[in-house]
Protein backbone atom coordinates (compact mmCIF):
# COMPACT_ATOMS: atom_id res chain seq x y z
CA UNK A 1 0.00 0.00 0.00
CA UNK A 2 1.40 3.34 -0.94
CA UNK A 3 0.50 6.47 0.94
CA UNK A 4 1.96 9.91 1.53
CA UNK A 5 4.53 8.59 3.98
CA UNK A 6 5.92 5.79 1.81
CA UNK A 7 5.11 2.15 1.30
CA UNK A 8 3.56 -0.08 3.91
CA UNK A 9 4.69 -3.71 3.71
CA UNK A 10 2.02 -5.83 2.06
CA UNK A 11 3.32 -9.12 3.40
CA UNK A 12 6.50 -11.14 3.36
CA UNK A 13 8.60 -10.13 0.38
CA UNK A 14 9.38 -13.01 -1.99
CA UNK A 15 11.29 -11.47 -4.87
CA UNK A 16 11.88 -13.82 -7.80
CA UNK A 17 15.51 -14.90 -7.94
CA UNK A 18 15.75 -14.78 -11.72
CA UNK A 19 13.63 -12.70 -14.09
CA UNK A 20 13.43 -13.32 -17.80
CA UNK A 21 13.04 -10.29 -20.10
CA UNK A 22 9.60 -9.18 -21.26
CA UNK A 23 8.35 -9.25 -24.85
CA UNK A 24 8.52 -5.47 -25.10
CA UNK A 25 11.99 -5.18 -23.56
CA UNK A 26 13.58 -3.44 -26.54
CA UNK A 27 10.65 -1.07 -26.99
CA UNK A 28 10.90 0.07 -23.37
CA UNK A 29 14.65 0.46 -23.71
CA UNK A 30 14.10 2.53 -26.86
CA UNK A 31 11.73 4.85 -25.00
CA UNK A 32 14.21 5.27 -22.19
CA UNK A 33 17.05 5.98 -24.63
CA UNK A 34 14.93 8.57 -26.39
CA UNK A 35 14.23 10.27 -23.07
CA UNK A 36 17.92 10.18 -22.12
CA UNK A 37 18.88 11.61 -25.51
CA UNK A 38 16.89 14.70 -24.57
CA UNK A 39 18.41 14.93 -21.12
CA UNK A 40 22.08 14.29 -21.91
CA UNK A 41 22.93 16.84 -24.56
CA UNK A 42 26.59 15.84 -25.16
CA UNK A 43 25.45 12.31 -26.09
CA UNK A 44 22.19 13.34 -27.75
CA UNK A 45 22.87 12.08 -31.28
CA UNK A 46 24.47 8.88 -30.08
CA UNK A 47 21.63 8.03 -27.69
CA UNK A 48 19.06 8.94 -30.31
CA UNK A 49 20.70 6.47 -32.70
CA UNK A 50 20.80 3.84 -29.97
CA UNK A 51 17.09 4.43 -29.35
CA UNK A 52 16.43 3.74 -33.03
CA UNK A 53 18.61 0.67 -32.82
CA UNK A 54 16.63 -0.60 -29.82
CA UNK A 55 13.41 0.09 -31.71
CA UNK A 56 14.80 -1.83 -34.68
CA UNK A 57 15.65 -4.67 -32.30
CA UNK A 58 12.02 -4.78 -31.20
CA UNK A 59 10.94 -5.00 -34.86
CA UNK A 60 13.51 -7.72 -35.53
CA UNK A 61 12.40 -9.66 -32.47
CA UNK A 62 8.79 -9.61 -33.61
CA UNK A 63 9.26 -10.17 -37.32
CA UNK A 64 12.16 -12.49 -38.00
CA UNK A 65 11.96 -16.24 -38.05
CA UNK A 66 14.90 -17.62 -36.10
CA UNK A 67 17.35 -19.91 -37.88
CA UNK A 68 16.96 -22.47 -35.12
CA UNK A 69 14.11 -23.14 -32.80
CA UNK A 70 14.46 -25.14 -29.61
CA UNK A 71 12.23 -28.16 -29.07
CA UNK A 72 10.07 -28.40 -25.96
CA UNK A 73 12.60 -30.51 -24.06
CA UNK A 74 15.77 -28.84 -25.32
CA UNK A 75 16.63 -26.99 -22.15
CA UNK A 76 15.22 -29.27 -19.48
CA UNK A 77 18.49 -31.07 -18.75
CA UNK A 78 20.42 -27.80 -18.35
CA UNK A 79 17.67 -26.27 -16.20
CA UNK A 80 17.50 -29.35 -14.02
CA UNK A 81 21.22 -29.29 -13.35
CA UNK A 82 21.73 -25.56 -12.90
CA UNK A 83 23.71 -25.02 -16.10
CA UNK A 84 23.03 -21.91 -18.20
CA UNK A 85 20.64 -23.33 -20.82
CA UNK A 86 21.47 -20.67 -23.40
CA UNK A 87 25.21 -20.90 -22.93
CA UNK A 88 26.82 -18.70 -25.52
CA UNK A 89 29.68 -21.11 -26.22
CA UNK A 90 27.35 -24.08 -26.67
CA UNK A 91 24.75 -22.41 -28.89
CA UNK A 92 27.00 -20.07 -30.85
CA UNK A 93 27.35 -22.60 -33.70
CA UNK A 94 23.61 -23.22 -33.98
CA UNK A 95 22.43 -19.64 -33.95
CA UNK A 96 22.76 -17.69 -37.16
CA UNK A 97 22.12 -14.00 -36.77
CA UNK A 98 21.95 -13.03 -40.44
CA UNK A 99 18.15 -12.76 -40.43
CA UNK A 100 18.17 -10.61 -37.30
CA UNK A 101 20.92 -8.42 -38.67
CA UNK A 102 19.11 -7.89 -41.99
CA UNK A 103 15.89 -7.04 -40.17
CA UNK A 104 17.77 -4.56 -37.99
CA UNK A 105 19.37 -2.89 -41.01
CA UNK A 106 16.05 -2.70 -42.85
CA UNK A 107 14.36 -1.10 -39.85
CA UNK A 108 17.21 1.37 -39.42
CA UNK A 109 17.52 2.22 -43.10
CA UNK A 110 14.96 5.02 -43.11
CA UNK A 111 16.16 6.65 -39.93
CA UNK A 112 19.92 6.91 -39.94
CA UNK A 113 21.90 10.02 -40.71
CA UNK A 114 24.53 10.35 -43.43
CA UNK A 115 27.37 9.59 -41.07
CA UNK A 116 25.94 6.21 -40.16
CA UNK A 117 24.93 5.07 -43.64
CA UNK A 118 28.35 3.52 -44.42
CA UNK A 119 27.92 1.27 -41.38
CA UNK A 120 24.78 -0.23 -42.79
CA UNK A 121 26.28 -0.66 -46.24
CA UNK A 122 29.42 -2.15 -44.72
CA UNK A 123 27.46 -4.69 -42.75
CA UNK A 124 25.36 -5.75 -45.71
CA UNK A 125 28.52 -6.55 -47.63
CA UNK A 126 30.05 -8.76 -44.95
CA UNK A 127 30.16 -12.51 -45.46
CA UNK A 128 28.64 -14.85 -42.88
CA UNK A 129 32.14 -15.77 -41.82
CA UNK A 130 33.13 -12.14 -41.21
CA UNK A 131 29.96 -11.51 -39.20
CA UNK A 132 30.76 -14.64 -37.22
CA UNK A 133 34.20 -13.29 -36.39
CA UNK A 134 32.76 -9.97 -35.20
CA UNK A 135 30.18 -11.84 -33.14
CA UNK A 136 32.93 -13.92 -31.52
CA UNK A 137 34.79 -10.78 -30.54
CA UNK A 138 31.64 -9.20 -29.13
CA UNK A 139 30.78 -12.29 -27.08
CA UNK A 140 34.33 -12.62 -25.76
CA UNK A 141 34.24 -8.99 -24.63
CA UNK A 142 37.09 -8.06 -26.92
CA UNK A 143 37.55 -4.73 -28.65
CA UNK A 144 38.28 -6.27 -32.06
CA UNK A 145 39.92 -4.52 -34.98
CA UNK A 146 39.74 -0.75 -35.05
CA UNK A 147 38.52 -0.63 -38.67
CA UNK A 148 35.48 -2.81 -37.99
CA UNK A 149 34.83 -1.74 -34.40
CA UNK A 150 32.01 0.54 -35.47
CA UNK A 151 30.15 -2.48 -36.87
CA UNK A 152 30.40 -4.51 -33.69
CA UNK A 153 27.57 -2.84 -31.74
CA UNK A 154 25.19 -3.60 -34.62
CA UNK A 155 26.30 -7.23 -34.66
CA UNK A 156 25.90 -7.19 -30.87
CA UNK A 157 22.38 -5.81 -31.28
CA UNK A 158 21.51 -8.76 -33.54
CA UNK A 159 22.99 -11.18 -30.99
CA UNK A 160 20.87 -9.55 -28.29
CA UNK A 161 17.75 -10.10 -30.37
CA UNK A 162 18.61 -13.76 -30.93
CA UNK A 163 19.42 -14.42 -27.29
CA UNK A 164 16.51 -12.47 -25.88
CA UNK A 165 14.23 -14.55 -28.09
CA UNK A 166 15.86 -17.70 -26.73
CA UNK A 167 15.40 -16.43 -23.17
CA UNK A 168 11.72 -15.84 -23.95
CA UNK A 169 11.45 -19.46 -25.15
CA UNK A 170 12.66 -20.96 -21.88
CA UNK A 171 9.91 -22.97 -20.18
CA UNK A 172 10.80 -21.35 -16.86
CA UNK A 173 13.42 -19.02 -15.44
CA UNK A 174 16.62 -20.83 -14.49
CA UNK A 175 17.58 -21.11 -10.83
CA UNK A 176 19.81 -18.50 -9.27
CA UNK A 177 23.45 -19.35 -10.02
CA UNK A 178 25.50 -20.58 -7.08
CA UNK A 179 29.16 -20.69 -6.18
CA UNK A 180 31.78 -19.21 -8.44
CA UNK A 181 29.33 -18.38 -11.21
CA UNK A 182 27.02 -16.40 -8.94
CA UNK A 183 27.74 -13.26 -10.89
CA UNK A 184 27.38 -14.75 -14.39
CA UNK A 185 24.05 -14.83 -16.19
CA UNK A 186 22.07 -17.97 -15.27
CA UNK A 187 20.52 -18.03 -18.75
CA UNK A 188 23.49 -17.56 -21.07
CA UNK A 189 26.62 -17.35 -18.91
CA UNK A 190 27.55 -13.80 -19.98
CA UNK A 191 28.90 -11.24 -17.52
CA UNK A 192 26.51 -8.61 -16.15
CA UNK A 193 26.13 -5.16 -17.65
CA UNK A 194 25.03 -3.33 -14.51
CA UNK A 195 22.76 -3.64 -11.48
CA UNK A 196 19.35 -2.20 -10.86
CA UNK A 197 17.73 -1.70 -7.45
CA UNK A 198 13.99 -2.17 -7.58
CA UNK A 199 11.58 0.31 -6.03
CA UNK A 200 8.37 -1.62 -6.64
CA UNK A 201 6.76 -2.49 -3.26
CA UNK A 202 6.76 -6.19 -4.13
CA UNK A 203 10.55 -6.25 -4.22
CA UNK A 204 11.51 -2.90 -2.83
CA UNK A 205 15.26 -2.46 -2.44
CA UNK A 206 16.19 -5.75 -4.10
CA UNK A 207 19.18 -5.69 -6.42
CA UNK A 208 19.29 -7.52 -9.72
CA UNK A 209 22.22 -7.90 -12.05
CA UNK A 210 21.25 -7.63 -15.70
CA UNK A 211 22.86 -9.66 -18.47
CA UNK A 212 24.50 -7.63 -21.23
CA UNK A 213 23.40 -10.13 -23.87
CA UNK A 214 20.01 -11.71 -23.09
CA UNK A 215 18.76 -9.14 -20.50
CA UNK A 216 17.95 -11.82 -17.92
CA UNK A 217 18.05 -10.35 -14.41
CA UNK A 218 19.26 -12.27 -11.40
CA UNK A 219 19.40 -11.59 -7.70
CA UNK A 220 22.51 -10.50 -5.91
CA UNK A 221 22.68 -9.26 -2.33
CA UNK A 222 23.03 -5.52 -1.84
CA UNK A 223 26.29 -3.90 -0.84
CA UNK A 224 28.42 -6.66 -2.29
CA UNK A 225 31.06 -6.43 -5.03
CA UNK A 226 29.81 -8.40 -8.04
CA UNK A 227 33.36 -9.34 -9.00
CA UNK A 228 35.11 -10.41 -5.81
CA UNK A 229 32.05 -10.64 -3.51
CA UNK A 230 33.72 -8.57 -0.82
CA UNK A 231 31.86 -5.76 0.90
CA UNK A 232 34.43 -4.08 3.13
CA UNK A 233 35.76 -1.41 0.80
CA UNK A 234 32.76 -0.59 -1.36
CA UNK A 235 32.07 2.97 -2.34
CA UNK A 236 29.07 4.24 -4.26
CA UNK A 237 30.40 6.96 -6.50
CA UNK A 238 28.18 9.27 -8.49
CA UNK A 239 28.44 12.49 -10.41
CA UNK A 240 27.70 15.75 -8.71
CA UNK A 241 27.08 18.59 -11.06
CA UNK A 242 28.81 21.80 -10.28
CA UNK A 243 25.86 23.78 -11.57
CA UNK A 244 22.50 22.15 -10.98
CA UNK A 245 21.21 22.67 -14.50
CA UNK A 246 19.57 19.35 -15.33
CA UNK A 247 18.06 16.49 -13.37
CA UNK A 248 20.87 14.13 -12.36
CA UNK A 249 20.98 10.60 -13.77
CA UNK A 250 20.42 7.76 -11.31
CA UNK A 251 23.83 6.23 -12.12
CA UNK A 252 26.22 5.19 -9.38
CA UNK A 253 29.40 3.16 -9.61
CA UNK A 254 29.63 0.36 -7.06
CA UNK A 255 33.39 0.58 -6.73
CA UNK A 256 35.36 -2.02 -4.79
CA UNK A 257 38.66 -1.21 -3.14
CA UNK A 258 39.45 -4.91 -2.74
CA UNK A 259 39.58 -5.82 -6.42
CA UNK A 260 39.78 -2.32 -7.95
CA UNK A 261 36.74 -2.68 -10.22
CA UNK A 262 33.35 -1.05 -10.50
CA UNK A 263 29.94 -1.96 -11.85
CA UNK A 264 27.24 0.62 -12.36
CA UNK A 265 24.14 0.42 -10.24
CA UNK A 266 20.85 2.21 -10.91
CA UNK A 267 18.49 2.69 -7.95
CA UNK A 268 14.96 2.98 -9.33
CA UNK A 269 14.15 4.97 -6.20
CA UNK A 270 16.05 7.80 -7.91
CA UNK A 271 14.47 7.28 -11.33
CA UNK A 272 11.76 4.71 -11.72
CA UNK A 273 12.32 4.38 -15.48
CA UNK A 274 16.02 3.50 -15.25
CA UNK A 275 16.99 0.70 -17.64
CA UNK A 276 20.50 -0.70 -17.13
CA UNK A 277 21.72 -0.69 -20.74
CA UNK A 278 20.24 2.66 -21.67
CA UNK A 279 21.33 4.35 -18.47
CA UNK A 280 24.78 2.83 -18.73
CA UNK A 281 25.29 4.46 -22.13
CA UNK A 282 23.85 7.77 -20.95
CA UNK A 283 26.10 7.90 -17.89
CA UNK A 284 29.31 7.65 -19.92
CA UNK A 285 30.59 10.75 -18.10
CA UNK A 286 30.79 8.70 -14.90
CA UNK A 287 33.03 6.14 -16.64
CA UNK A 288 35.19 8.87 -18.11
CA UNK A 289 35.65 10.59 -14.78
CA UNK A 290 36.45 7.30 -13.06
CA UNK A 291 38.85 6.48 -15.90
CA UNK A 292 40.53 9.83 -15.39
CA UNK A 293 40.77 9.30 -11.67
CA UNK A 294 42.30 5.87 -12.25
CA UNK A 295 41.53 3.99 -9.05
CA UNK A 296 38.96 1.60 -10.50
CA UNK A 297 38.50 -0.32 -13.73
CA UNK A 298 35.17 -1.11 -15.30
CA UNK A 299 33.76 -4.64 -15.16
CA UNK A 300 30.38 -4.03 -16.81
CA UNK A 301 29.83 -5.69 -20.20
CA UNK A 302 27.88 -3.44 -22.54
CA UNK A 303 28.25 -4.76 -26.10
CA UNK A 304 26.76 -1.58 -27.59
CA UNK A 305 29.78 0.48 -26.56
CA UNK A 306 33.13 -1.10 -27.31
CA UNK A 307 36.30 0.49 -26.11
CA UNK A 308 39.85 -0.72 -26.28
CA UNK A 309 41.65 -0.64 -22.97
CA UNK B 1 35.09 -23.42 -32.84
CA UNK B 2 37.45 -22.39 -30.09
CA UNK B 3 35.94 -22.24 -26.63
CA UNK B 4 36.72 -19.06 -24.82
CA UNK B 5 36.09 -19.09 -21.11
CA UNK B 6 33.60 -16.46 -19.99
CA UNK B 7 35.17 -14.38 -17.30
CA UNK B 8 34.77 -10.97 -15.80
CA UNK B 9 37.11 -8.59 -17.54
CA UNK B 10 38.27 -5.23 -16.29
CA UNK B 11 38.96 -2.40 -18.63
CA UNK B 12 39.66 1.25 -18.50
CA UNK B 13 37.00 3.41 -20.08
CA UNK B 14 38.75 6.74 -20.17
CA UNK B 15 38.88 9.80 -22.36
CA UNK B 16 41.91 8.39 -24.23
CA UNK B 17 39.99 5.34 -25.43
CA UNK B 18 37.04 7.29 -26.77
CA UNK B 19 38.73 8.33 -30.03
CA UNK B 20 38.94 4.69 -31.13
CA UNK B 21 35.72 3.54 -29.44
CA UNK B 22 32.85 2.03 -31.37
CA UNK B 23 30.96 5.27 -30.70
CA UNK B 24 33.54 7.32 -32.62
CA UNK B 25 33.79 4.65 -35.33
CA UNK B 26 30.04 4.85 -35.80
CA UNK B 27 30.33 8.54 -36.59
CA UNK B 28 29.41 10.12 -33.25
CA UNK B 29 31.91 12.64 -31.99
CA UNK B 30 32.99 11.70 -28.47
CA UNK B 31 34.50 15.13 -27.76
CA UNK B 32 31.39 16.78 -26.23
CA UNK B 33 31.01 13.87 -23.78
CA UNK B 34 34.70 13.98 -22.91
CA UNK B 35 34.53 17.74 -22.40
CA UNK B 36 31.38 17.47 -20.27
CA UNK B 37 33.18 15.75 -17.41
CA UNK B 38 34.75 19.06 -16.43
CA UNK B 39 31.34 20.08 -15.08
CA UNK B 40 31.16 17.12 -12.72
CA UNK B 41 32.91 15.91 -9.64
CA UNK B 42 32.70 12.53 -7.96
CA UNK B 43 30.85 12.14 -4.69
CA UNK B 44 31.03 9.02 -2.61
CA UNK B 45 28.64 7.19 -0.33
CA UNK B 46 28.97 4.06 1.72
CA UNK B 47 26.31 1.50 2.52
CA UNK B 48 26.84 -0.39 5.75
CA UNK B 49 24.85 -3.44 6.76
CA UNK B 50 23.65 -3.35 10.36
CA UNK B 51 20.83 -4.39 12.67
CA UNK B 52 18.10 -2.32 14.21
CA UNK B 53 18.64 -2.39 17.97
CA UNK B 54 15.15 -1.39 19.00
CA UNK B 55 13.78 -4.85 19.66
CA UNK B 56 14.85 -8.46 19.78
CA UNK B 57 13.76 -9.18 16.20
CA UNK B 58 16.92 -7.37 15.07
CA UNK B 59 15.73 -6.42 11.56
CA UNK B 60 18.44 -5.89 8.98
CA UNK B 61 19.10 -2.30 7.98
CA UNK B 62 21.30 -0.59 5.43
CA UNK B 63 22.92 2.61 6.65
CA UNK B 64 23.91 5.14 4.00
CA UNK B 65 26.72 7.49 4.88
CA UNK B 66 28.24 10.24 2.84
CA UNK B 67 31.90 10.63 2.37
CA UNK B 68 34.67 8.62 0.82
CA UNK B 69 37.97 8.84 2.66
CA UNK B 70 39.83 9.61 -0.54
CA UNK B 71 37.50 12.27 -1.86
CA UNK B 72 35.64 14.25 0.77
CA UNK B 73 35.82 12.91 4.24
CA UNK B 74 32.43 13.70 5.71
CA UNK B 75 31.04 11.03 7.99
CA UNK B 76 27.34 11.52 8.06
CA UNK B 77 24.50 8.99 7.97
CA UNK B 78 21.82 10.38 5.68
CA UNK B 79 19.51 7.48 4.94
CA UNK B 80 18.40 4.22 6.55
CA UNK B 81 16.40 1.52 4.82
CA UNK B 82 15.39 -2.09 5.46
CA UNK B 83 17.85 -4.69 4.19
CA UNK B 84 15.98 -6.69 1.54
CA UNK B 85 18.49 -9.53 1.87
CA UNK B 86 17.95 -10.03 5.59
CA UNK B 87 16.50 -13.53 6.10
CA UNK B 88 14.16 -12.47 8.91
CA UNK B 89 12.90 -9.00 8.07
CA UNK B 90 13.33 -9.09 4.24
CA UNK B 91 13.45 -5.37 3.90
CA UNK B 92 10.58 -4.53 6.25
CA UNK B 93 10.90 -2.06 9.09
CA UNK B 94 8.32 -1.16 11.73
CA UNK B 95 7.75 2.52 12.60
CA UNK B 96 10.58 2.39 15.16
CA UNK B 97 12.99 1.04 12.57
CA UNK B 98 11.73 3.37 9.86
CA UNK B 99 12.49 6.27 12.22
CA UNK B 100 16.08 5.19 12.93
CA UNK B 101 17.58 8.10 11.08
CA UNK B 102 15.97 10.54 13.50
CA UNK B 103 17.32 8.61 16.50
CA UNK B 104 20.81 8.71 15.00
CA UNK B 105 20.64 12.41 14.35
CA UNK B 106 18.69 13.33 17.47
CA UNK B 107 20.05 16.29 19.42
CA UNK B 108 19.30 14.51 22.68
CA UNK B 109 21.06 11.30 21.65
CA UNK B 110 23.24 9.89 24.44
CA UNK B 111 26.81 9.72 23.16
CA UNK B 112 28.84 9.25 26.37
CA UNK B 113 28.30 8.46 30.07
CA UNK B 114 26.77 11.23 32.12
CA UNK B 115 25.94 11.55 35.80
CA UNK B 116 23.43 13.68 37.68
CA UNK B 117 24.72 13.84 41.22
CA UNK B 118 22.27 13.61 44.10
CA UNK B 119 20.78 17.05 44.75
CA UNK B 120 22.04 18.44 41.43
CA UNK B 121 19.87 19.35 38.43
CA UNK B 122 22.69 19.12 35.92
CA UNK B 123 24.06 16.29 33.85
CA UNK B 124 27.85 16.08 33.96
CA UNK B 125 29.95 14.21 31.42
CA UNK B 126 32.25 11.54 32.88
CA UNK B 127 34.56 9.02 31.22
CA UNK B 128 33.82 5.33 30.84
CA UNK B 129 36.27 4.22 33.53
CA UNK B 130 34.70 6.49 36.08
CA UNK B 131 31.20 5.44 35.08
CA UNK B 132 31.95 1.73 35.39
CA UNK B 133 33.82 2.31 38.64
CA UNK B 134 30.88 4.14 40.18
CA UNK B 135 28.27 1.67 38.98
CA UNK B 136 30.31 -1.21 40.41
CA UNK B 137 30.67 0.65 43.70
CA UNK B 138 26.91 1.26 43.98
CA UNK B 139 26.14 -2.34 43.10
CA UNK B 140 28.62 -3.72 45.62
CA UNK B 141 27.41 -1.45 48.44
CA UNK B 142 23.77 -2.23 47.77
CA UNK B 143 24.40 -5.98 47.46
CA UNK B 144 26.43 -6.06 50.67
CA UNK B 145 23.58 -4.28 52.46
CA UNK B 146 20.62 -6.16 51.02
CA UNK B 147 21.72 -9.61 49.88
CA UNK B 148 19.49 -12.34 51.34
CA UNK B 149 21.11 -15.75 51.82
CA UNK B 150 18.29 -17.46 53.71
CA UNK B 151 14.62 -16.53 54.01
CA UNK B 152 12.61 -16.46 57.26
CA UNK B 153 11.81 -20.15 57.00
CA UNK B 154 15.48 -21.04 56.76
CA UNK B 155 15.43 -21.87 53.00
CA UNK B 156 18.56 -20.92 51.07
CA UNK B 157 17.51 -18.31 48.51
CA UNK B 158 20.71 -16.30 47.76
CA UNK B 159 18.86 -13.43 46.13
CA UNK B 160 19.36 -9.72 45.79
CA UNK B 161 16.09 -7.94 45.13
CA UNK B 162 16.93 -4.30 45.79
CA UNK B 163 18.62 -3.79 42.38
CA UNK B 164 17.34 -4.65 38.93
CA UNK B 165 18.87 -4.90 35.47
CA UNK B 166 17.49 -3.79 32.13
CA UNK B 167 19.49 -5.31 29.28
CA UNK B 168 19.57 -4.30 25.63
CA UNK B 169 17.74 -5.99 22.79
CA UNK B 170 19.26 -7.34 19.60
CA UNK B 171 22.27 -8.73 21.42
CA UNK B 172 24.09 -11.73 20.04
CA UNK B 173 23.55 -15.09 21.72
CA UNK B 174 26.99 -14.74 23.28
CA UNK B 175 26.22 -11.32 24.75
CA UNK B 176 22.88 -12.58 26.07
CA UNK B 177 24.61 -15.59 27.67
CA UNK B 178 27.24 -13.43 29.37
CA UNK B 179 24.68 -10.87 30.53
CA UNK B 180 22.60 -13.61 32.07
CA UNK B 181 25.60 -15.24 33.78
CA UNK B 182 26.80 -11.97 35.32
CA UNK B 183 23.39 -10.82 36.50
CA UNK B 184 22.04 -14.15 37.80
CA UNK B 185 25.28 -15.13 39.53
CA UNK B 186 25.05 -11.94 41.58
CA UNK B 187 21.66 -13.16 42.78
CA UNK B 188 19.70 -10.47 40.96
CA UNK B 189 16.12 -11.49 40.17
CA UNK B 190 14.63 -8.33 38.68
CA UNK B 191 15.92 -8.69 35.15
CA UNK B 192 14.29 -7.67 31.91
CA UNK B 193 15.11 -6.88 28.33
CA UNK B 194 14.51 -3.75 26.40
CA UNK B 195 12.92 -5.87 23.69
CA UNK B 196 9.73 -6.11 25.74
CA UNK B 197 9.57 -2.47 26.74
Amino acid sequence: MTHAFGNAPTGVMHPPEVRLPDDDHFARRARRLEELAERVAPLGDFLHFMAQLAQAQQVALERTTPSWQPGPETFSLALEHGMPPLNVQALRGDIGIRAELDALLDALELHVGQAQRPLLDGLRKLSAEEIGRLADDVLAGEAGDERTRGLMPLVAAALQVAWLRLARSLPQAPARPVGEVRTLCPSCGSPPLASVIESDPQYNGVRYLQCGLCATQWYLERSLCSVCEQSGKLDYLSLAQESDATAPLPAQAEACGDCGSYLKIFPRALDVDAEPLADDLASLALDLLLGEEGRYRRSGFNPLLIVEG
Amino acid sequence: MTLRVTRRQFFKLGAAGMATSSMAMMGFAPEPAVASIRHFKLTGAKITRSNCTYCSVGCGVLLYSRGDAAINNVDDIYHVEGDPDHPVSRGSLCPKGAGLLDYIQSDSRLRYPQVREAGSDEWKRIDWDEALERIARHMKDDRDANFVADDDDGNTVNHWISTGMLAASASTNETAYLTHKVVRSLGMVAFDNQARV
